[in-house]
């Protein structure tokens, strides 16, 4: 219905994000689709091993979403219910593993668990829970807060204990943020690739991902890793077909500003035990590469970080440089994925619905395979992009506009229009007016889609890796060129990389939520 | 007809410091106890305590002579109705007015037998197909009466019921409210801003 | 706001164009005209920043990208073949080397700088299309501390190993590069019976990593993990005393399983259909220049192919070249390593 709302200046905007995504998406895929074209490609769909492989990774999948789910509710529901000291930074904390490179992860994740829990289907399910605790927790929590908690007092009074009113009223009135940040994880889970290398068996833990590696890097069979990415990009198409029909459509409760205070000893308690919890959780994995960015075989030491500067490091190139390059490209992407994120917002509201489904493609469509595409499509001619460096940052915001239009679409729907016509009766020029009815709501989620797509930028490596020029790698090249060189000073040096990398992440959310809250709830 | 009385002994509620003075007061069976004050002066922080939503600072409240102290919101089986329904939209109107005997254990048959009984008590039951926010707003009002009633409360708190409603479909209800508590017996507590409906309805008023 | 959008997007690209190639400034001075020359590589390539002034030097404006790693960018440069993405490739190695050049992926050229190449290396160019840049040996590392402390005789031949598996971790052959060339040395030397071979470490308790980062950082004993032996480089116990945390330390506690060594080579070669084709063969002159053929042990911890180019002290010392690697004939790599990695996986039920 905001359709007619719209001032005539924004009715077209949605085409924007449009043609960026038909040219730096489909056009890609296309082109690399026709140039790896032969007919042996449909040969692969009768071998059984991709279709194996994708069940076996679909059942990995719903584990890790289950688990994720089991782990991220309770954190959602206190972060988003009630408003303490410390709430921000518990939330930036939850969300940096989803941004952390998944190298650094894994390492983690094998030198917390190395001697207890075997490779296997049980460590990989762990990670995957890890890295998408964040998903839930945003996703869910959004609309958590949006939730009136009069609802749930009315059930306690017909009788319905905790956690009957739990099951049969929240769950249910969390069910359309539920569907989808579960469909996210699925998808993450089901397309992951640096977690089951580093993590898993090989056999029961396999993605068509790593299938898809193995046929373009090692094997060079084309035609495989063709079946295996047509067959990843099928199952991530339906699961979002399923996730829309598993969504409700029944109009959405009022919103109610503002969250409760603690009060009451019980629920302080319940409050502060589930923060403990998360915090555990969240750092104890990534707690190991803090102690190797500070410790050496001769003890505690400050000397990796010392060195972080000196000119000792230049074989692998300076540190320092590619801090600044990472945040160079973080900015672009975040200006970027801003614009894209806003102009998206626009084609919500005007029910340009296809504009929405375009941008969750990049979910389904690996790094390499992405990667490749843009590579083949953008290095000759007249689209000759390579020199001009905005191949990354351009990547990145495809990379994380689904996250940044997961997270805004439910502020968007919950918008008032009766707000632009008071502005228009005031006297207001039409685009004025709809800056003052939306602006504050719009503005909450171009900055959020910012602050979210640079984080993204800042940890991604996969796309990085295929179209950074080698004289200037990002931060996670670097972390990752360092992982693959033996020597105590290399791996520590990493150690500190990732340590910063961290606490950039944590403060960029930090502030990013802090001002986003601001925006959108007052 | 349960027939218990509510008494509260030197009441004082509030969050962080007393909203009232002491409050003492007693509702009997039948009996419509109207509390008048304007906005912001903590009347639905009263209601909200009865029911047990926060803790009281001071002062004890009884149920039939029995404390209700450390009694979670549950298990106190008072009725309590909002300024708006809050219907729960994913049920269907028959599953919104059976939710609380299903939550004291009946069967779903029973739950429904009962419901229906009293969507036809409310007038409604040509509409029992109907989703909860295809109603309007008197209808989506009586619906939630209906629930709140269902498992025969204690007590009834009705916190500024219906005041999003035209005033001659408001009028209806409350008449319709007072019958019902007057035959049920049901001791009740209604919260307003209107003098001129606390006049009609009350059989005692408090204001402080 | 059209304007706005426009204006906000440009320097969205001018701030990561600047950041991104800081060093790519155009250099005033040199009075030849600039001549842009592309080249593809690996992630893992690095060399001193004088490799890329000296050519500017020489008027050449060099311009690097890598594409993942090196199986990656050999995939690339196919599906790009005839309208390469650059001028030239460097890091095509031995494995891959026989599908880039059948399926036209490089034009033919001899670098003059070829008299200068190693006798082992110097008629390796697969097919006159291909010049050999560098090589490197994958071998068992072994963390001789440990053998010395545990009073354990450490192992010598390949044969040993089964017996002692348990103390050994190698890479999944289909995710990692080193795992595949180690399983290709056991290929060589135990021709159509090793699957026997490998089934019996697998018997013995052997370790599968799936990358060779954990491998080494988390499963090998000298990083705190608890197997000696691990399928790593010949360089790295070099590599360990270059990054060690003490300058002080000057000699490796771990050292190379000799018997164990598969050979690999890297290559450079100029892209068919390149935009700049003098441009590329220039810079393949140039890395096979004694300056930079010495500039790159210490860089990637292989060996230059240059016959003259002298070794670093530490290569000197603690990494002689190895004499008995084994490699297997480029044809029955291409031919069999999808029935070799599928019968590998059998093999250890992966």
């Amino acid at each position: 219905m905001l359709a007619q709302h719209l001032p005539r200046g924004l009715k077209w905007l949605w085409v924007f994000p449009a043609i960026l995504f038909l040219m730096f998406l489909i056009y890609p895929i296309i082109k690399l689709a026709v140039t790896a074209w032969s007919t042996e490609m449909l040969n692969e769909f009768t071998d059984s091993t991709v279709w194996r492989v994708a069940l076996l990774a679909s059942g990995q999948a719903v584990l890790s979403v289950a688990l994720s789910l089991l782990i991220g509710i309770p954190i959602a529901r206190v972060l988003f219910n009630y408003h303490f000291r410390g709430r921000g930074i518990i939330l930036a904390l939850v969300t940096v593993p989803f941004v952390l490179p998944t190298v650094v992860v894994a390492l983690g994740f094998r030198s917390l668990f190395g001697d207890v829990v075997p490779n296997g289907l049980l460590l990989v399910v762990l990670a995957h829970a890890y890295i998408n605790i964040a998903v839930i927790v945003r996703l869910v929590g959004a609309q958590w807060s949006t939730l009136d908690p009069r609802m749930e007092v009315t059930a306690a009074t017909l009788g319905a204990n905790p956690f009957r009113v739990f099951t049969s009223i929240t769950l249910p009135a969390l069910r359309n943020s539920i569907v989808l940040a579960a469909s996210v994880v699925f998808i993450f889970s089901f397309s992951s690739l640096g977690i089951v290398v580093v993590l898993g068996d090989g056999s029961s833990t396999r993605t068509l991902e790593q299938v898809l590696l193995r046929s373009t890097s090692v094997l060079l069979d084309f035609p495989a890793a063709f079946a295996a990415a047509i067959l990843q990009l099928v199952v991530v198409s339906l699961v979002f077909v399923i996730s829309a029909r598993m969504s409700r459509n029944e109009p959405r409760a009022k919103v109610v500003l503002g969250r409760k205070q603690i009060s009451g000893r019980k629920s302080m308690w319940s409050v502060r035990l589930t923060c403990l919890v998360a915090m555990i959780v969240v750092i104890s994995p990534i707690a190991s590469i803090l102690w190797a960015s500070i410790s050496s075989s001769g003890g505690i030491t400050l000397q990796w970080w010392s060195e972080l500067a000196s000119t000792s490091n230049t074989r692998i190139g300076s540190p320092i440089a590619a801090l600044g390059r990472s945040l160079g490209l973080a900015l672009g992407t975040a200006v970027l994925a801003a614009v894209l994120g806003g102009a998206i917002a626009i084609a919500v509201m005007s029910k340009k619905g296809f504009v929405v489904s375009l941008a969750l493609i990049p979910l389904g469509i690996s790094a390499v395979t992405l990667g490749l595409g843009i590579l083949l499509a953008f290095s000759r001619g007249p689209l000759d992009l390579r020199g001009t460096g905005a191949l990354i940052p351009i990547t990145h915001a495809l990379i994380a506009v689904p996250i940044v239009v997961a997270v805004a679409t439910p502020s968007l729907r919950n918008v008032d229009p009766r707000r632009y016509f008071v502005a228009l009766t005031l006297g207001a020029a039409p685009m004025r007016a709809w800056w003052t009815a939306f602006g504050t709501v719009f503005g909450g989620v171009m900055l959020a889609a910012g602050g979210l797509a640079a984080a993204v930028s800042l940890g991604e490596f996969g796309a990085a890796t295929l179209l950074s020029r080698t004289d200037s790698p990002t931060v996670p090249i670097q972390i990752a060129r360092l992982l693959s060189k033996p020597g105590e000073s290399a791996f520590a040096t990493a150690a500190v990389l990732s340590v910063i990398l961290m606490f950039i992440t944590m403060t960029l959310l930090l502030i990013v939520d802090k001002i986003a809250s601001r925006k959108v709830f007052t | 007809m349960t027939g218990l009385i509510l008494q509260v002994n030197d009441l004082m509620i509030g969050y962080e410091e007393a909203l009232t003075p002491a409050l003492n007061f007693s509702v009997g069976p039948g009996e419509i106890l109207v509390v008048v004050g304007d906005s912001g002066c903590g009347k639905s922080t009263l209601l909200s305590t009865l029911a047990g939503v926060n803790p009281p600072l001071s002062g004890e409240i009884l149920l039939g002579g029995k404390s209700l102290s450390g009694v979670p919101i549950h298990k106190r089986n008072i009725g309590l109705v909002f300024q708006e329904p809050l219907l729960f939209p994913h049920l269907s109107l028959i599953d919104n007015i059976g939710y609380a005997l299903r939550s004291s254990g009946e069967s779903h048959s029973a739950a429904r037998i009962r419901a229906t009984e009293l969507l036809d008590w409310v007038g409604l039951s040509e509409i029992a197909g109907q989703k909860t926010w295809q109603l309007s707003g008197g209808q989506a009002g009586r619906i939630a009466l209906a629930r709140a009633i269902a498992a025969k409360p204690n007590v009834l708190l009705l916190d500024e019921p219906y005041s999003a409603l035209d005033p001659g479909t408001r009028l209806r209800l409350l008449a319709d409210v007072k019958n019902l508590v007057t035959r049920e017996g049901i001791p009740t507590i209604h919260v307003t801003h209107d003098r001129s409906e606390a006049e009609l309805l009350a059989t005692r008023t408090l204001t402080w | 706001m059209y304007r706005l959008v426009a204006v906000v997007i440009s320097s969205a690209i001018a701030i990561s164009a600047c950041s991104s190639s800081p060093e790519s400034a155009p250099t005033q001075g040199s009075d030849s005209p600039v001549q842009v020359v592309r080249m593809i590589t690996h992630e893992s390539f690095v060399l001193s920043p004088s490799f890329v002034s000296d050519l500017r030097d020489r008027g050449i404006d060099l311009q690097i990208t890598s594409t993942g790693d090196a199986g990656t960018l050999t995939a690339s440069a196919i599906l790009a073949a005839g309208v390469p993405t650059a001028d030239l490739l460097f890091g095509v190695d031995n494995t891959l080397a026989i599908r880039a050049t059948g399926e036209g992926v490089f034009e033919s050229y001899t670098s003059p700088e070829m008299v200068n190449v190693l006798p082992e290396f110097n008629q390796d160019t697969q097919g006159g299309y291909l010049t050999p840049i560098d090589f490197g040996d994958v071998c068992i590392n072994v963390d001789d501390g440990w053998f010395k402390q545990n009073a354990a005789a450490i192992p010598t031949t390949l044969e040993q190993l089964p017996k002692i598996a348990n103390l050994l971790v190698v890479e999944d052959p289909a995710t990692s590069s080193p795992g595949l060339a180690f399983l290709l040395a056991t290929v060589a030397r135990f021709g159509a019976e090793w699957p026997a071979y490998w089934e019996a470490l697998r018997v013995g308790g052997v370790a599968v990593a799936g990358s060779w980062t954990d491998a080494y950082y988390s499963q090998f004993t000298l990083s705190g993990g608890d197997r000696p032996l691990v399928v790593s480089y010949a360089t790295s116990p070099a590599a360990e005393v270059v990054f060690a945390e003490d300058a002080t330390v000057t000699e490796p506690t771990t050292s190379v399983l000799t018997d164990s060594c598969y050979r690999q080579v890297e290559y450079a070669g100029v892209l068919a259909g390149a935009e700049n084709p003098s441009g590329a063969r220039i810079v393949i002159d140039a890395l096979l220049s004694r300056k930079v053929q010495e500039d790159i042990p210490l860089n990637m911890f292989v060996y230059p192919v240059r016959s003259d180019a002298t070794l670093p002290d530490v290569f000197a010392a603690f990494t002689p070249i190895i004499q008995t690697s084994t490699s297997l004939p480029p044809e029955q790599v291409d031919e069999e390593l999808s029935s070799l990695l599928d019968t590998w996986g059998t093999v250890m039920n992966r």
